[in-house]
């Protein structure tokens, strides 16, 4: 994001959608207050140019809606994308704790207590940090733990080989997927995006100033339109960064693993 | 007739934008008068706040040969920040324990106690080998800062920028010694001294050979192994030669394994031959078959079975948070205690500035942990610990057979082997006395 809005995030999602939707109205009706009467000269001197300005609104407004659009899909792409790969690191993390569990001791309940070591640390301290779009480094040196610990064991026999390397096979996976939820936590939109999609959100506002109507009409309905945008503004912003906000990424698959792995 | 003013008729229908502005600025104050309050409470605009943070560190390896029972230490430790912060934290700050790798590699601990240390943290616990601890020491005398050392040590150091929370020598191994060759140890009367190669063992046996100096005690063998040893048969077969009647063992790490396997294989009988463990804990009997540990002896100031309530509390406490199957050993009792007594000794401080916080510990503080009370001495700053000695049973778990009657002074300079040497914090620190070597 070309600023900083990571104080948006600690807003709970209520007021943050109400922040958003009146700074965006409060903005038009400012304009309207201060702009229009200079654009309304404008406009008034050139016959028609209030119909032009309506034609061209109503262009404006399908790019541009077509632009939130697509890019709130992609917000909610990344979005889904980043639950996948926690998901998926939680079933690879599961899968190597069932295989773990075959090791001979000490090497079994050594790594079942480092797996439970890691889940519990993304649980309670990971997933605080990457709230607030920072990347948790200790988690970290607990994956290295159980990846080191794993490659202490020596299979003796052809089963242990076996379990060994499907062991090994779900580490590689856990630790690929691992890299990708902590590549997400700062992902988001690209800078560009956001500076096409403010300025298209002034355009937007700017044209509605320039229309000559009766000022009350123009507070309403230039209010309506200022309200939407701020809406699709703070639904976007909120999915931006998957682990963030209302709309994000929750711990649940690795809540539940752990619940599991502490029934054992 | 011009109409005056004040009887002009008034356009009521008519809304003017002059008017329209005044009543909705008037509106919009209203609203946001009333809506404010419950919006944007605090002016905070509803986030909530965040306690103010102290940060601590803990130093452990969490990867290579010493990880497994430094996690431990790293887990109680957390466990007990957990409570801390659950409970509304130190003096009303949150506690936030940091706890970088240091890789079981002595050279990272300094550079990782300095980067702590750099960020912030108020205090350090932990370090594994007497090594690491001697690497951090001048760190933490530079910076006066306070570093909590859980693990049991030979003695012969005292820092005031150090609380130890382990046993020394006179708290452990020389309370052993006189039970052996008592009646009810077996009046044993030749010793055979087996240790890893490194300060610890050594020490600890230079002091075990001046305590048993003129007691009728024959010391049939000394010998020190690389901490990677893993072929113990010879040094079995010499001891089984020169008719030992018990194995004083300082082996430290995964070389306990392989020689609880020798004694085995070379047929020994622990009811004959007493093997007396100093580092062996019950996270390392995990690694052994129950058939070459059962039996033997294990030197220790708590074991996991030990019968009080606070011990069982304190079990199922951090059970709870960290699975039913974790196996719990002396320094993990140690540790759990020291973080407790500095929290203590922050609270009665109302500081965690490190004078204010020794100061406190000069005056005497406790702590009822899982084995027992622990205090630290405040000549020392070294721990009171009880001793314990336990024998290894089938479910590699041990029975507590001798007990002090409770918590022993700590002398880290007993004078049968460092003659003149005294500590007192309380009143001018460490008196050095004649240099003593050790090899002699």
């Amino acid at each position: 994001m070309p600023f900083d809005l990571s104080w948006f995030y600690d807003i709970p999602t209520a007021r943050a959608a109400l922040l958003m939707v009146g700074a965006f109205v409060a903005f038009y009706w400012a304009g309207a207050v201060v702009v229009r009467p200079f654009l309304r000269i404008f406009v008034r001197r050139a016959p028609g140019l209030n119909d032009l300005i309506g034609y061209i609104l109503s262009c404006f407004c399908v790019f541009y809606g077509l632009l939130l659009g697509l890019i709130a899909v992609t917000a909610y792409q990344n979005v889904e994308s980043a639950e996948q790969n926690v998901t998926r690191e939680a079933a690879a993390l599961s899968a190597l704790y069932e295989d773990v569990s075959r090791y001979p001791e000490p090497h079994g309940q050594d790594l079942r207590w480092l797996i439970r070591d890691y889940t519990r640390y993304v649980i309670k301290y990971a997933w605080p940090l990457q709230q607030q779009g920072i990347i948790p480094e200790e988690g970290t040196i607990r994956a290295e733990a159980i990846f080191d610990r794993l490659l202490d064991f020596e299979p003796k026999t052809s089963g242990e080989e076996i379990l060994h390397a499907e062991a090994l096979r779900q580490i590689n996976h856990f630790l690929e997927c691992r890299r990708l939820r902590l590549h997400s936590v700062r992902a988001g939109l690209p800078r560009a995006m956001w500076i096409v999609m403010f300025v298209g959100a002034f355009f937007n506002i700017l044209l509605c100033w320039m229309f000559d109507t009766r000022f009350l009409t123009q507070l309403v309905l230039g209010g309506i339109l200022a309200a939407y945008l701020g809406l699709m503004m703070y639904l976007i912003v909120d999915m931006n960064q998957p682990f963030r906000g209302e709309v994000s990424v929750s711990p649940e698959a690795f809540e539940l693993l752990y619940l599991r792995m502490m029934e054992d | 007739m011009p109409v005056p003013p004040d009887t002009q008729p008034l356009n009521r229908g008519a809304v003017t934008r002059r008017e329209t502005l005044r009543s909705g600025v008037a509106a919009t104050l209203a609203a946001a008068r009333v809506l404010a309050p419950s919006l944007f409470v605090g002016c905070s605009l509803g986030i909530p706040p965040r306690a103010p943070t102290v940060r601590i560190g803990l130093l452990h390896s969490q990867t290579g040969p010493l990880a497994i029972g430094s996690t431990s230490l790293r887990d109680v430790e957390v466990d007990a920040v957990e409570r801390f912060n659950a409970a509304g934290g130190i003096l009303g700050f949150s506690i936030d324990p940091r706890a970088p790798d240091t890789r079981s590699r002595t050279d990272l601990f300094p550079k990782r106690a300095t980067t702590l240390l750099d960020d912030g943290a108020v205090a350090l616990f932990g370090c594994w080998s007497s090594a690491s601890r001697k690497a951090v020491l001048p760190i933490v005398e530079e910076r006066d800062s306070l570093l909590f050392y859980p693990v049991q040590y030979e003695g012969n150091e005292s820092s005031r920028n150090v609380i130890y929370g382990g046993q020394v020598p006179n708290q452990q191994v020389l309370p052993a010694l006189d039970w052996l060759r008592s009646g009810p140890g077996g009046e044993r009367k030749k010793f055979f001294l087996l240790g890893s190669d490194y300060v610890y063992p050594r020490t600890t046996n230079f002091i075990v050979r001046k305590w048993l100096a003129g007691t009728g005690v024959e010391i049939v063998g000394e010998e020190y192994f690389s901490l990677d040893t893993e072929d113990f048969a010879p040094v079995v077969a010499r001891i089984r030669e020169r008719g030992a009647d018990c194995i004083l063992n300082t082996v430290n790490g995964s070389g306990n394994i392989a020689l609880f396997a020798a004694l085995a294989e070379a047929g020994i009988d622990p009811a004959k031959v007493a093997l007396v463990s100093t580092s062996v804990s019950e996270d390392d009997l995990r690694s052994m078959p129950a058939a070459h540990s059962a039996g033997h002896w294990v030197l220790s100031s708590y074991f996991q079975t030990v019968d009080t309530p606070a011990n069982a509390a304190w079990m199922a406490g951090f059970r709870s948070e960290f699975g039913h199957d974790r196996v719990f050993g002396d320094s993990m009792e140690a540790a759990w205690c020291l973080i407790n007594l500095w929290k203590v000794a922050v609270e009665q401080a109302g500081s965690f500035a490190t004078e204010a916080v020794r100061q406190v510990f000069a005056a005497g503080i406790g702590f009822d942990g899982p084995g027992g009370r622990m205090t630290i001495d405040p000549a020392t700053q070294h721990a009171t610990k009880h001793f314990r000695l336990g024998r290894v049973r089938p479910d590699r778990l041990c029975d507590v057979v001798v007990s002090s009657d409770g918590p022993l002074a700590p002398d880290p300079y007993p004078q049968v082997a460092f003659p003149g040497w005294k500590c007192d914090w309380t009143k001018g620190g460490l008196q050095p006395g004649p240099e003593v070597s050790i090899d002699g």
